[in-house]
């Protein structure tokens, strides 16, 4: 099965299921930038601006246009705001136009700074690595260097080969930042910012007659990403909005609107657990209304000392927190549960330059390391015996 | 592996014949939607070769005798449902152009009214984005800038109305878009109105013997987004399934069962709860109720598994008549494959 799977590549959306797919023919290069046919069934994606956070996504390696991806976070740690503004560094970039709902320009000079793309980085790390990796088939090589599974071993096409530096920085699908530094782009000044005004009734009303007049009145190629940062986070919704009858009709509305222009806008949401526990019904529906969901749950602070023991090996970073992923884009809305993604552990960590989903893996035993190798000085052969 | 029919055998005789006046209810949870479930409610229905997959002498006279449908939905919007169906075969576009289907939009307009559109604007497709532009059996594209999905007689059309074009295009097959306003039971019964002139547009077009089959897809929402502060709570929601009962021949609705809104009632005495979960499970219960079956659909309890997506259990429901009708309750499993294709199967089978 697996043997037949790999044959069919990509092109084999196009008997079966009939969708336009036009991976057979080649992409012209000047189609919009940040954008890129699906490897699963050729729909269009664009990036997140985390390359394993693409790669998680039921093996579409990006965020299908016309989807709404929901962050949720526990604790008071904000994982979920730096995946938000890698989001919209992402955008920023890509010269998509980037609409921020109830955060302050402050926010928009909060992004965190282009330090080429994301394969560049990848490249040197792996450089780096080379020399301590061990000898193994070249086949498995690349297997686990993305923990992003489908993603890893079959990366859509992206103009590479014989292009130039210059010409891949411009076509990268995906780019990385680093946090410490700040955005400076000519097409930053392409945000805008719509604020929470006070009102009488709902103000998620205004929000969505500015946001759908915005797309309205946009050229009809111009990509749009939605941000929305700590939803109903008291600092900036007032406690009425709270109201199930307000948020969820919000939703649908943004959801309706995201539909209506399903190729040309994508969303992305936070939202603070800790004040509204998933185990409530109101979450719950915003949950549903959403095409993706993931959940964050940093370690507390104390666990520390596990994290650290948790890196499989010292080069790596420890874990900051798992990651649940609760609703996929595409796969769930058809029903199913059965991505190989679905149902793994997740760890996340978030260092300067890179936010990583990585399969969580619990590490040996700490106080069993005598036994462990024990046994390996006496009866076992020795390493060096078994290598050839 | 095999292809799959489009109706696996083991579901055929639950989805293909509904007993007159008879309420199924599906109920699906965040990790199992019911997308899959309603579409293979649609092909019995609506498709029109008989395939010898299918057909095991259980559902023959089903196909002669087509039905006609109409889909209300709530949480997806047309495009979703055109592109699935056509995963199974089903032209639901052609099909509305022959009276055999409508589908009611209730997820573009229902809470939000849409800006008045200018002709640049809602031509989604314009834009060279490739997998939609360059169709691949139509010919070379030539001067014509590729334009939108991919019903047909949009073809015809000069350039000059592109715009205008895809707007047509893409709300083709939508019979109405629901709008909610006012409150409490009045805004309910404008939204009857409007389902039932849609179902009675599909009736008048032909004798009236034909049963309309009605789906409506997560009007559970409709209850959460306004709640009793609106004036509507588990019972007008009954009251307003009732109604829009009457006027079909069998009727066919899914539900959420997330144990956050079915579980928390206030009633269970849980701190916290709000009127959101009490009013959904009290409206999911009585319609558990009225039911004549329930499909409910849900994940493993054991975890994801590779080869399986979750778990289908029919059971009779409260409204089946005893000793008149008769349902086999089952357990199954079901896999959504990568391609739409649906496997069911019982538990240690494959």
């Amino acid at each position: 099965m697996s043997f037949r799977k790999r044959n069919i590549g990509l092109s084999a959306g196009v008997d079966r299921t009939a969708v336009p797919n036009t991976s057979a023919q080649p992409t012209p290069p000047e189609s919009i930038p940040g954008i890129r046919p699906s490897p699963d069934d050729g729909r269009p994606t664009t990036s997140t601006g985390t390359p394993s956070l693409d790669g998680l996504l039921a093996g579409h390696a990006g965020l299908p246009m016309g989807k709404i991806l929901l962050v949720e976070e526990n604790g008071t740690t904000d994982f979920a705001g730096a995946l938000l503004r890698y989001y919209a560094a992402e955008g920023v970039v890509q010269e998509q136009k980037i609409h921020v709902v109830g955060a302050p320009e402050q926010w928009g000079r909060s992004l965190p700074g282009l330090i080429g793309t994301a394969e560049s980085l990848e490249e040197k790390r792996s450089d780096r690595r080379k020399d301590e990796r061990m000898k193994i088939a070249w086949r498995y090589e690349r297997l686990g260097e993305f923990g992003a599974g489908i993603a890893g071993s079959r990366d859509a096409p992206t103009p590479t080969g014989d292009s130039d530096a210059a010409g891949k920085q411009q076509n990268a699908f995906c780019h990385a930042f680093d946090l410490t530094k700040r955005l400076a782009h000519p097409s930053i000044t392409n945000m805008s910012f719509i604020p929470l005004l006070p009102s009488r009734d709902s103000p998620f009303i205004s929000i969505i007659k500015q946001l759908q007049s915005a797309i309205a009145s946009s050229a009809p190629n111009t990509i749009h990403r939605i941000v929305i940062p700590g939803l109903l986070n008291p600092t900036i919704y007032p406690p009425s909005t709270c109201e199930p009858a307000q948020v969820l009709q919000f939703l649908h509305s943004l959801k309706a609107l995201v539909n209506s222009h399903a190729s040309r806008i994508t969303t992305m949401i936070t939202l603070p657990l800790s004040l509204f526990p998933r185990s409530s019904g109101l979450i719950r529906w915003a949950e549903l209304i959403s095409d993706g969901v993931i959940e964050l749950c940093p370690f507390p602070h104390s666990a520390d000392a596990l994290a650290t023991s948790g890196a499989a090996t010292s080069q790596e970073e420890p874990p900051q927190g798992m990651l649940k992923t609760h609703k996929l884009p595409v796969l769930h809305e058809r029903g199913g549960g059965s991505d190989q993604n679905v149902g793994q552990d997740w760890a996340f960590n978030l260092s300067r330059r890179r936010f990583e989903i990585k399969p969580f893996s619990l590490p040996p035993a700490e106080g069993d390391k005598e036994a462990q190798e024990a046994p390996a000085s006496s009866g076992m052969p020795k390493k060096a015996d078994l290598e050839f | 592996m095999p292809s799959q029919p489009p109706l696996p055998p083991l579901i055929a005789p639950y989805v293909s014949s509904q007993p007159e006046s008879s309420l199924t209810l599906i109920t699906s949870i965040l990790g199992a939607t019911s997308n899959w479930l309603v579409l293979r409610f649609l092909h019995p229905a609506l498709s029109t070769s008989i395939n010898p997959n299918v057909s095991l002498g259980l559902d023959e006279q089903q196909n002669d005798a087509k039905k006609k449908v109409v889909l209300v939905s709530f949480l997806r919007g047309w495009e979703f449902w055109r592109a699935e169906a056509k995963r199974l075969g089903l032209d639901l576009a052609r099909l509305a152009d022959k009276k055999q289907f409508a589908f009611v939009d209730g997820l573009s307009e229902l809470f939000s009214a849409p800006q008045i559109a200018n002709a640049a604007s809602p031509s989604p497709s314009n834009s060279a984005i490739p997998p939609r532009t360059s169709l691949p059996l139509r010919g070379p594209p030539g001067p014509v800038p590729g334009r939108g999905p991919a019903p047909a007689p949009a073809t015809a059309l000069p350039t000059s109305v592109n715009g205008n074009a895809t707007r047509n295009q893409t709300d083709l097959g939508i019979s109405k878009k629901l709008r909610f306003t006012g409150r409490g039971t009045a805004a309910l019964d404008a939204l009857e109105k409007d389902i039932v002139a849609v179902i009675d547009q599909l009736k008048g077009s032909n004798d009236s013997s034909e049963e309309v089959l009605l789906i409506i897809d997560q009007p559970d929402f409709l209850l959460a987004a306004t709640g009793p502060r609106s004036g509507i709570g588990a019972t007008e929601m009954s009251e307003w399934i009732t109604g829009l009962q009457q006027a079909a021949h069998a009727t066919v609705m899914t539900i959420a069962a997330d144990s956050p809104l079915i579980h928390n009632a206030p009633a269970a005495g849980n701190q916290g709860a709000t009127p959101v979960e009490g009013e959904h499970a009290a409206f999911a219960i009585g319609s558990a109720h009225r039911a004549r079956s329930v499909m409910q659909l849900r994940t493993l309890e054991t975890g994801a598994a590779r080869d399986v997506s979750g778990v289908l259990r029919i059971s009779r429901g409260g409204g089946l008549s005893a000793g008149v009708d008769t349902l086999d309750e089952r357990e199954l499993l079901y896999y959504i494959q990568r391609d739409g294709g649906v496997k069911v199967f019982g538990r240690g089978e494959s």
